[in-house]
C-alpha cells in the first residue's frame, strides 16, 4: 500500500523531467517460481511501473539511474545495481519479519511497524481467507495476542463477543469498537425473534485487505471516548495498477457438532423414574400401590409420554439430540476483480455464502458485492469511494432458553416417540414438553438485512507531504425480521396462529476532515502528525406489528391477521462531535516518540459533562541501532512505553436523564417514571499503561514481542441495585473501578527457509481481571437470581460464579450436601440450601489465552495447522438443573445420573433421585460448575498450488486447491457439548460461561479451489 | 477544475456538520422528562393510569398473586407439574430467598406504590372537580398492593392481639433520589394493616360510589370488607359487605360460568384487572389453562381432592375439563381476558360469616345468604347452616381465585403437614433486597 502510494508520487515528480531514457524490462518472480503480480519497480528518483500479470515489466529510466528498488507487500524488498544489460530478472524473498510491515493506525495514517510506540496486532486479509466461517471476528480468534473471542453458540450469524484485554465494564458495552474503512459501524443487533444476530456478519470478509486491532492506550487515544475496548479497524482491499486479475474461489462444506452429550436411554428412563418414584413415596410415607402415590403418578406419566406406544414393551427408544442436529452444508462462492492504471484502481467482488446451521431449521445465507474504487483527479487531488452491498438471509432458531429452541428437544423422554401413527409430530400432552420440531415445519424466522457501506473521500496533496483529507461515511443497515407461528406451534397456540413484523432501520453517517503530515525536519528528525474533526449521527427506527387469529395456516402475512395485537414504532439517536490529533517524532529512527489525544463530546452524556479529553503518550527507544549493539545476537531490538486515557461511551442513549415512560391500561395511555436522572453522567474512563519489548533475532528470521500492561477502569458504569422500596430497581451512576493486567506474547519465526520451509506464529497472552470497586460500602452486585450465578464482587474477576460450595452425597441418605461455609463453620456441612453462605466458586474469563499456528510449505504444497485455547475458567451448566437432576422431574437426565445414591454407605456426587423434591439439583452450586479451560484445533488447511508452469500452459495466473477443516478437535475436560461456551441467551457483561441448551460449535471441512485467470 | 470543487463540497459538508454543537443536544422518543409529570391536570392523570398498569403486572394482579395463593394452599387439590422452579418452591414450602417470584412480587409492588405515592403527591395540580377521585384512586391501589405484601411476607394477623410481627417497609413518599434514607426497615403487620385500612377509608369517602372500571368507593368498602375478615373483625367486615349488597349496584349474575373468561365487567365484578388483547396479561391463564388456549403447558393440574368436594349437581363443578392430560379449571381459559379480584358472591360469604360468627342477621340472615349462593351453583336450598358449611361454600364459589392461603391463616388450618404460621407458609425477604438494605430483617426460617 505504502509502496504504491510512494510510487505514484515518485511517478508525479518524475513526470515533469526530461532526460535521456533507455527501457529496462524483466520479471519478477517468488524464489518458489510464482510471478509476482503488481510488484512495484522504481528508479529511485524518479519513475516507476508494477508487474504484469505474468510477473513482467517494462519501464523506462533516465539514462544515469543506477539503481532499481523492487518491493511487494510480504516480501522483503531489492535495491538491484543496474548494469549494462537492459532486461533484469529479480527473485523476490518472502520477508521474513513483520517489522517492515506498515501498520494502519487511523485517519489516513500509517506507521511502519519497526517505529511504531503503540500496541496495535495486525492479522492479514489472506490469513483468513476462505475460512469457513460466518463472521470475520472468528477469524481474529487465537491470531491476535491478547483479544478474546467466543462465538457464544454454534448458530451460524450469531452473537460474538470480543474482549481485547479482558472485560472491563460491568454494564456499558465491552465489545471493542469496529471501523470499517475509517466509518465506525453499527454493531447492535437489531432482531427480535428468535435468537441475537451479529451484524457484522454482514461483511464478506475475504473483501478485507486487513485487520488492525489498536489495544494500548497509545494507539487507541486517537479514538476516544470509544477506545477503551480496543478498536480493529478493518481496512479493505485496493486495485493495483497493472493489469487486472481475475479470481474465482467456490468451496463447499459439510459440518456437524462438535460434541455431544449422553443421556437416558428408554431402559434407564424406565428404571431410573420408577427409582425416583418409589423413594419419593418413601420420603412422603404413601404406599406406592396407592392410588395417590408417586409411583402411580410415574406409570400414568409413562404411559402419557408413550402415545401410541406400550412402554412396558421398551419398543421405542428416540435419541432426541439426533433429532435436533443434523448434517450442515455449505457453499461458498466469491468473484472479485482488481486492477487499474496510473490514474484509477479499483477492486470489485461478489460473493455468495450459503450455511445451514448444524441445528434442524437454521441457515445463514450472504450474498455481497463491494467496488472500490480510486481516481487520481489531479497532481495533488485523489478521490475514492468505497461501496460495499450486502443482503444476509437468516432462518433463524429461537434463543437457547426458548422450549421452541432445538436443542431443549433433549428435554423429552426415550419413550416418546417423535410422531404419531399419521406422521404427525407428537406435542404435549404426550411430549413432556413442547415438541420444538413443530416449529422447524410450522413456524418461520426470516430474517433479512440489507447492509450498505459506503465512504467517499477527497485528499488534497497542500504541499509536499501534507495532505487534507475529507471524508463522508454511511452505514445503513435494514433489517426486515418476519416471524410466523401457525396454530400448532407454542407461539401460535390459543390465538390461531401468530405472526410478527418489525422493521428496524440504523442509519449511521459520519463526516470527518483531517490533515495528515509526514516530513523531514532536518537529516535525522521525521516528524508526522495528524489533526482533525469528526461527527457522527446514528439514528435507530423501530416499527413493529404482532397479529394473531389466522383464517388458515397457509396464510402468513399480517394481511390476514383478524387482531393486531402490538403495532408500534419507536425511535432513538445518538451523536459524537470529536477533535482529535497526534504528533510522531523520530530521532534517527533510533528515538521515538508519539503523542495523540481526542476531544469528545456526546448525545449520551449529563449536562455536565458533555465533553471529555483523552491523551495518550509514549515513547520508544530502537536499541539495536546503537553502535554498541552491534556485535549483540539481536537484529532488532525495540523498547517502548505508553500511558494514556481512554474512554467508553457504549452506555446506551439517554441514560443521564430521569424519565417518565408510557404505560397503558385497559386502552388508556399513561405515564410511568421508569428512570432517575444522574445530570453527572459521563464515560467511563481507562487508564493504561503499556511496556514492551519488540526483538528479533537471526537476522529478523525470528522475531518476538513482550507486553506489560495494566489497564485500569474507573468511574465505571453501573445500574447500581438500589432497595426495591424505592420503586426502582437500579441506577446508573459512574462509581466503581475495574483493573486488567497481564503479559502478552507473541512469537514469529520462519524455522526452516528452504525449499521445505516451516514457519510459526504462537501467542499467549495471560490476564489477570479484578473488580476493585463499587459503590461506596458495597462489595457485591448480585441480581438474587435462584439460576444463574454471576455476580460482580469486589476483589473477584467479574462476573465470578458465586455460590454454594457443594460437598457431595450423605452416605447416610442420601441427601445432597453443602459446606456451610459461614465463619468458623466453613467445613460444616448442611442439606439445608438457605443456611449455606455463597462463596466464590470459579471465574468465567479466561486467564490465559493463545494460538498457535504452524505452516509447512514444498513446492507448491502447504499444510497449515492453527491450535487455539483458552484457560483459568469454569462453565455453569445453567441446565443442569434440569438435565442433571436426580429425576427432580421429567426432563431426560444426563447418564452420570446413573450413580445416583441407592443405599446406605453408596459413596457418589448424585444424590438419591426423589422426584418431584429438590436434591442438590439448586443451580447455583458448584455441583454445576466445571472446568472451561480447551485447546481446539481450530483450523487445518491442506493446499496445493499448481506452478507457474503449468499455469502457463492452462493460461491461469493461479489455481489452488484447498481442503479446510474448522474445529477438527479438541481437549477438554468439560463434559457438556462445546467448552467455548456463553448461552445466547444468558450473555452480558456479567453473567457468561453459562451452558443452557448451547449448540456446540460446528465441526466443518470444506473442499475449495481458487482459480485467478 | 471540477474534482477540486467536489473536494471543497465534502470538505465544507464535513466541517459545517462538525460545527453544530447543537447536535448532541437530542431528547429521547420514547420518554419525557420526569419533571413532566406534575406538568399539568393531564398527566397526573396520565401517571394514575400508569399505576393501574403497574398494580396490573403479571407478578401483581396479572396473575401471580392470586396464582401463589392457591400454589401454597394446594396440597392436595392441586398440583403444580410446570417446569418452573420458582413456583415449584411456593407449592413445596421450600423457597429460597432468591425466588423470582417472591422478588418480583416485592418489587413490582413497590413500583405500583411508588407511582400511587407520586400521583398522591402531585394533587394540587388536579382541578378540585377531580381532585378527590384521583386521590381515592391512588389510596385504592396502594392499598391492594400493601394488603398483598404484608399477608405474603408476613406472618398471618392474628385477632385479639397487637401484632407486632414483622411486616413489609411501609412508603408513603415518592422516590426523588437514591440516598440512606432509602433504606427503610419493616414496619409491624400492625402498622401495615393500619395503613391499608386508613388508605381504604379514605379512598371510601373520595371516590364516587361506581367508577365504570376504575376504582370506586364500593370496591374501597369491598376491599376493607376483606381486610377487616383477614383481621378477624368480622362485625366490621359484615358491615362492609352489606354496605356493597345493599347498594344495589351489583347483581349476581344468572349463570355462574359468566363470571370468568370476561372482556369486560359484568353486574357482579366489583373490581377486576382489565386485561385486552393489546394490553396487559393474564398469568392465571398461562399457569391454570392450557396450550389450547394460549397458556403453558397447562402446569396446575386440579386433583380429585378438589373435584370431591362438589356435590352431586353443583354447576360450579361442570367448568373443570380434562385437557392436556389433566383436569383444569375453567375459569381461566381466555388468555386476554379480566381477573376478577372482587365480585359480589365474595360479600354474601362475608357477610354470612360474620353474621354467623356473631350470631346476628344485619342485611340478611346467614342462611338466605348462603341459599342465594347455592341456589346460583344449581343446588337446593338448606334449612339450616354451620359456620363449616359457609367456609366450604366459600371455598367451591372462590376456588383457583387466590383465596385459598389467606383463608387457611385467617381461619388457622393447617396446609399439609404446616401450621397455618409456620416459618414457611411466610415468603422470604428477596435476597436481592436483603444485599442493598441493611435495615432488613430476614423472616424467621430462611
Amino acid at each position: 500500500m505504502k509502496q504504491h502510494l510512494l510510487a505514484l508520487l515518485l511517478m508525479l515528480c518524475g513526470a515533469t523531467l526530461t532526460f535521456a531514457q533507455r527501457t529496462i524490462s524483466g520479471k519478477v518472480t517468488a524464489e518458489n517460481g510464482e510471478a509476482l503480480i503488481g510488484a512495484s519497480i522504481l528508479v529511485k528518483g524518479a519513475s516507476g511501473t508494477a508487474t504484469d500479470v505474468d510477473g513482467t515489466f517494462s519501464l523506462n529510466v533516465p539514462a544515469n539511474a543506477t539503481i532499481l528498488e523492487v518491493s511487494y507487500t510480504g516480501y522483503a524488498s531489492q535495491e538491484i545495481t543496474l548494469g549494462a544489460s537492459n532486461v533484469v530478472n529479480i527473485t523476490l524473498k518472502e520477508s521474513i519479519t513483520q517489522l517492515t510491515e506498515s501498520i494502519i493506525t487511523g485517519y489516513g495514517a500509517s506507521q511502519i511497524k519497526r517505529t511504531l510506540t503503540g500496541n496495535i496486532a495486525k492479522l492479514k486479509g489472506e490469513d483468513i481467507q476462505n475460512l469457513p466461517v460466518p463472521s470475520v471476528e472468528q477469524g481474529l480468534q487465537g491470531r491476535t495476542a491478547g483479544v478474546f473471542v467466543e462465538s457464544v453458540n454454534g448458530k451460524p450469524g450469531g452473537a460474538i463477543r470480543v474482549r481485547v484485554r479482558g472485560a472491563s465494564s460491568i454494564t456499558a458495552s465491552s465489545q471493542p469498537l469496529y471501523v470499517i474503512d475509517g466509518v465506525p459501524i453499527t454493531v447492535a443487533s437489531q432482531n427480535q425473534n428468535g435468537a441475537a444476530l451479529n451484524p457484522l456478519a454482514d461483511l464478506n470478509f475475504n473483501d478485507i485487505e486487513s485487520l488492525e486491532v489498536l489495544k494500548d492506550a497509545s494507539a487507541g487515544a486517537i479514538y476516544g471516548a470509544r477506545a477503551a475496548n480496543g478498536v480493529v479497524l478493518i481496512t479493505t482491499k485496493k486495485g493495483r495498477s497493472g493489469r487486472t486479475n481475475i479470481e474465482f474461489d467456490i468451496q463447499r462444506g459439510i459440518g456437524q457438532p462438535s460434541g455431544y452429550r449422553e443421556f437416558l436411554n428408554t431402559a434407564e428412563f424406565i428404571q431410573y423414574y420408577t427409582e425416583a418414584a418409589n423413594n419419593t413415596d418413601v420420603v412422603d410415607g404413601v404406599d406406592p400401590n396407592d392410588s395417590g402415590s408417586t409411583t402411580t403418578f410415574v406409570k400414568n406419566r409413562f404411559k402419557r409420554y408413550s402415545g401410541y406406544a406400550d412402554y412396558t414393551k421398551q419398543e421405542i427408544e428416540t435419541d432426541w439430540q439426533d433429532e435436533a442436529f443434523r448434517t450442515a452444508n455449505s457453499t461458498q462462492a466469491s468473484l472479485s476483480a482488481s486492477g487499474g492504471n496510473d490514474k484509477t484502481r479499483f477492486f470489485a467482488s461478489a460473493s455468495l455464502s450459503d450455511q445451514e446451521g448444524i441445528l434442524v431449521g437454521n441457515a445463514f445465507q450472504r450474498l455481497s458485492t463491494r467496488l472500490n474504487l480510486s481516481q487520481k483527479a489531479s497532481e495533488r487531488l485523489t478521490l475514492g469511494m468505497n461501496m460495499s452491498l450486502s443482503r444476509t438471509y437468516t432462518n433463524q432458531v429461537p434463543d437457547d432458553n426458548a422450549f421452541s429452541t432445538p436443542l431443549q428437544l433433549i428435554a423429552l423422554a426415550p419413550i416418546t416417540p417423535v410422531r404419531d401413527l399419521t406422521g404427525r409430530l407428537y406435542d404435549r400432552p404426550t411430549a413432556t414438553y413442547y415438541n420444538g420440531l413443530i416449529d422447524v415445519e410450522d413456524a418461520k424466522r426470516d430474517i433479512i438485512s440489507y447492509r450498505t457501506l459506503a465512504n467517499a473521500t477527497a485528499s488534497y496533496q497542500i504541499v509536499k507531504n501534507l495532505t487534507l483529507t475529507g471524508e463522508v461515511g454511511a452505514d445503513i443497515y435494514n433489517l426486515r425480521d418476519n416471524l410466523f407461528a401457525s396454530r400448532r406451534t407454542f407461539a401460535g397456540q390459543g390465538t390461531n396462529g401468530t405472526g410478527n413484523s418489525l422493521y428496524a432501520q440504523v442509519v449511521n453517517i459520519n463526516t470527518k476532515a483531517y490533515l495528515n503530515y509526514n516530513g523531514k525536519i532536518s537529516e535525522r528528525q521525521n516528524l508526522g502528525f495528524t489533526v482533525g474533526t469528526e461527527f457522527q449521527r446514528s439514528r435507530q427506527d423501530r416499527t413493529n406489528v404482532t397479529g394473531t387469529e389466522f383464517p388458515v395456516d397457509d396464510l402468513k402475512t399480517l394481511a390476514s391477521s383478524a387482531k393486531i395485537t402490538v403495532g408500534n414504532s419507536t425511535l432513538t439517536e445518538f451523536s459524537f462531535l470529536s477533535y482529535f490529533g497526534r504528533v510522531n517524532y523520530d530521532f534517527d529512527r533510533r528515538f521515538l516518540l508519539t503523542l495523540s489525544g481526542r476531544v469528545d463530546g456526546s448525545s449520551r452524556f449529563g449536562i455536565n459533562n458533555r465533553f471529555g479529553f483523552f491523551p495518550a503518550a509514549s515513547a520508544g527507544w530502537v536499541i539495536s541501532e546503537e553502535g554498541f549493539m552491534e556485535n549483540s545476537p539481536f537484529s532488532f531490538f525495540k523498547i517502548r512505553a505508553s500511558y494514556g486515557l481512554t474512554g467508553n461511551a457504549e452506555i446506551g442513549n439517554f441514560q443521564q436523564l430521569g424519565l417518565l415512560g408510557s404505560a397503558s391500561y385497559n386502552g388508556v395511555s399513561g405515564l410511568s417514571p421508569n428512570q432517575i436522572a444522574n445530570d453527572d453522567l459521563q464515560w467511563e474512563k481507562t487508564g493504561q499503561l503499556d511496556i514492551g519489548i519488540d526483538f528479533a533475532i537471526l537476522k529478523d528470521r525470528i522475531s518476538a514481542e513482550i507486553d506489560y500492561y495494566n489497564k485500569n477502569t474507573f468511574d465505571l458504569l453501573l445500574n447500581v441495585p438500589v432497595p426495591g422500596t424505592s420503586g426502582f430497581r437500579t441506577q446508573t451512576q459512574n462509581i466503581g473501578r475495574v483493573e486488567n493486567r497481564g503479559f502478552e506474547f507473541v512469537l514469529n519465526g520462519r524455522v526452516l527457509d528452504g525449499a521445505f520451509k516451516w514457519s510459526t506464529a504462537l501467542n499467549l497472552a495471560f490476564n489477570q481481571n479484578e473488580v476493585k470497586e463499587l459503590a461506596p460500602g458495597q462489595d457485591i452486585i448480585d441480581q438474587g437470581s435462584a439460576r444463574l450465578m454471576n455476580v460482580v464482587k469486589v476483589g473477584a474477576p467479574l462476573g465470578v460464579f458465586y455460590g454454594a460450595e457443594y460437598a457431595g452425597v450423605d452416605p447416610q441418605n442420601g441427601d445432597a450436601l453443602w459446606y456451610l461455609n459461614t465463619p468458623g463453620k466453613e467445613r460444616e456441612t448442611t442439606n439445608d440450601f438457605n443456611l449455606v453462605q455463597y462463596i466464590e466458586l470459579g471465574s468465567p474469563q479466561p486467564t490465559v489465552i493463545g494460538g498457535f499456528t504452524n505452516t509447512f510449505s514444498y513446492k507448491g504444497l502447504e499444510l497449515s495447522v492453527m491450535f487455539q485455547g483458552v484457560g483459568g475458567n469454569s462453565i455453569h451448566n445453567g441446565a443442569g438443573e434440569f438435565m442433571s437432576a436426580n429425576a427432580n422431574w421429567f426432563d431426560n437426565q444426563t447418564k452420570d445420573q446413573l450413580s445416583a445414591w441407592k443405599k446406605v454407605g453408596d459413596i457418589t456426587n448424585v444424590p438419591q433421585a426423589r422426584l418431584g423434591y429438590v436434591n442438590g439439583n439448586q443451580s447455583r452450586s458448584s455441583r454445576y460448575l466445571e472446568d472451561g479451560d480447551y485447546i481446539r484445533l481450530r483450523s487445518a488447511t491442506l493446499s496445493y498450488q499448481l506452478p507457474s508452469s503449468v499455469l502457463g500452459k492452462l493460461n491461469l495466473s493461479k489455481l489452488r486447491i484447498y481442503l479446510t477443516g474448522q474445529n477438527l478437535l479438541v481437549f477438554t475436560k468439560y463434559t457438556g457439548w462445546d467448552p467455548e461456551v456463553s448461552s445466547d441467551a444468558f450473555v452480558d457483561n456479567v453473567t457468561s460461561g453459562v451452558d443452557f441448551y448451547a449448540a456446540p460449535q460446528p465441526r466443518t471441512v470444506v473442499l475449495g479451489a481458487t482459480i485467478g485467470f | 477544475m471540477k474534482a477540486n470543487k467536489i473536494f471543497l463540497l465534502v470538505l465544507t459538508l464535513g466541517l459545517s456538520l462538525n460545527a453544530c454543537q447543537d447536535q448532541l443536544e437530542l431528547k429521547p422518543a420514547q420518554s419525557i422528562a420526569d419533571t413532566q409529570a406534575s406538568a399539568n391536570e393531564s398527566n397526573v392523570k396520565a401517571v394514575l393510569i400508569g399505576a393501574y398498569d403497574a398494580m396490573a403486572e403479571g407478578d401483581l394482579f396479572g396473575g401471580n398473586t392470586l396464582r401463589n395463593a392457591e400454589l401454597q394452599a394446594g396440597d392436595d387439590e392441586i398440583l403444580w407439574v410446570g417446569t418452573f422452579f420458582d413456583p415449584r418452591e411456593i407449592f413445596n414450602k421450600t423457597m429460597q430467598t432468591a425466588n423470582r417470584d417472591a422478588t418480583e412480587l416485592w418489587l413490582d409492588g413497590y413500583n405500583a406504590i411508588n407511582i400511587a405515592n407520586n400521583v398522591l403527591a402531585f394533587l394540587p395540580v388536579v382541578a378540585e372537580k377531580d381532585r378527590k377521585t384521583v386521590e381515592g384512586e391512588a389510596e385504592f391501589i396502594r392499598a391492594l398492593v400493601y394488603f398483598e405484601l404484608v399477608r405474603f411476607f408476613g406472618k398471618p394477623y392474628v385477632a385479639g392481639q397487637t401484632n407486632s410481627q414483622l411486616g413489609v417497609p411501609l412508603i408513603t413518599e415518592p422516590t426523588r433520589g437514591i440516598d440512606e434514607k432509602s433504606q427503610v426497615a419493616r414496619s409491624t403487620v400492625e402498622q401495615v394493616y393500619a395503613a391499608v385500612i386508613a388508605d381504604l377509608i379514605k379512598a371510601e369517602a373520595n371516590l364516587p360510589q361506581t367508577n365504570s372500571w376504575r376504582a370506586s368507593s364500593l370496591a374501597a368498602t369491598a376491599l376493607l370488607a376483606r381486610v377487616y375478615l383477614q383481621q378477624g373483625d368480622y362485625a366490621k367486615a359484615r358491615d362492609a359487605a352489606n354496605k356493597v349488597i345493599s347498594s344495589g349496584k351489583f347483581a349476581l349474575l344468572a349463570d355462574y360460568a359468566d363470571n370468568f373468561n370476561r372482556d369486560a365487567n359484568s353486574s357482579e365484578d366489583i373490581f377486576a384487572v382489565q386485561v385486552t388483547d393489546q394490553d396487559g396479561i393474564n398469568n392465571m391463564n398461562t399457569f391454570f389453562s392450557i396450550p389450547d388456549f394460549g397458556a403453558r403447558d397447562g402446569d396446575i393440574e386440579i386433583l380429585d381432592g378438589h373435584l370431591n368436594l362438589y356435590p352431586t349437581g353443583d354447576v360450579r363443578k361442570d367448568l373443570f375439563f380434562d385437557g392436556a392430560g389433566a383436569m383444569r379449571t375453567g375459569k381461566w381459559n381466555n388468555q386476554f381476558g379480566n381477573i376478577g379480584l372482587i365480585r359480589l358472591a365474595e360479600m354474601y360469604l362475608i357477610r354470612a360469616e360474620g353474621n354467623a360468627r356473631l350470631n346476628a342477621s344485619v342485611g340478611a340472615t346467614p342462611l338466605a345468604d348462603y341459599n342465594t349462593i347455592r341456589k346460583r351453583a344449581g343446588l337446593a336450598e338448606a334449612t339450616a347452616v354451620t359456620i363449616d358449611q359457609i367456609l366450604l361454600e366459600r371455598r367451591l364459589e372462590l376456588a383457583h381465585e387466590g383465596f385459598r392461603i389467606h383463608d387457611l391463616k385467617r381461619t388457622k388450618q393447617a396446609v399439609g403437614k404446616f401450621n397455618y404460621d409456620a416459618d414457611k407458609l411466610v415468603f422470604p425477604i428477596p435476597f436481592r433486597e436483603i444485599e442493598v438494605n441493611k435495615a432488613l430483617e430476614q423472616n424467621p426460617g430462611y
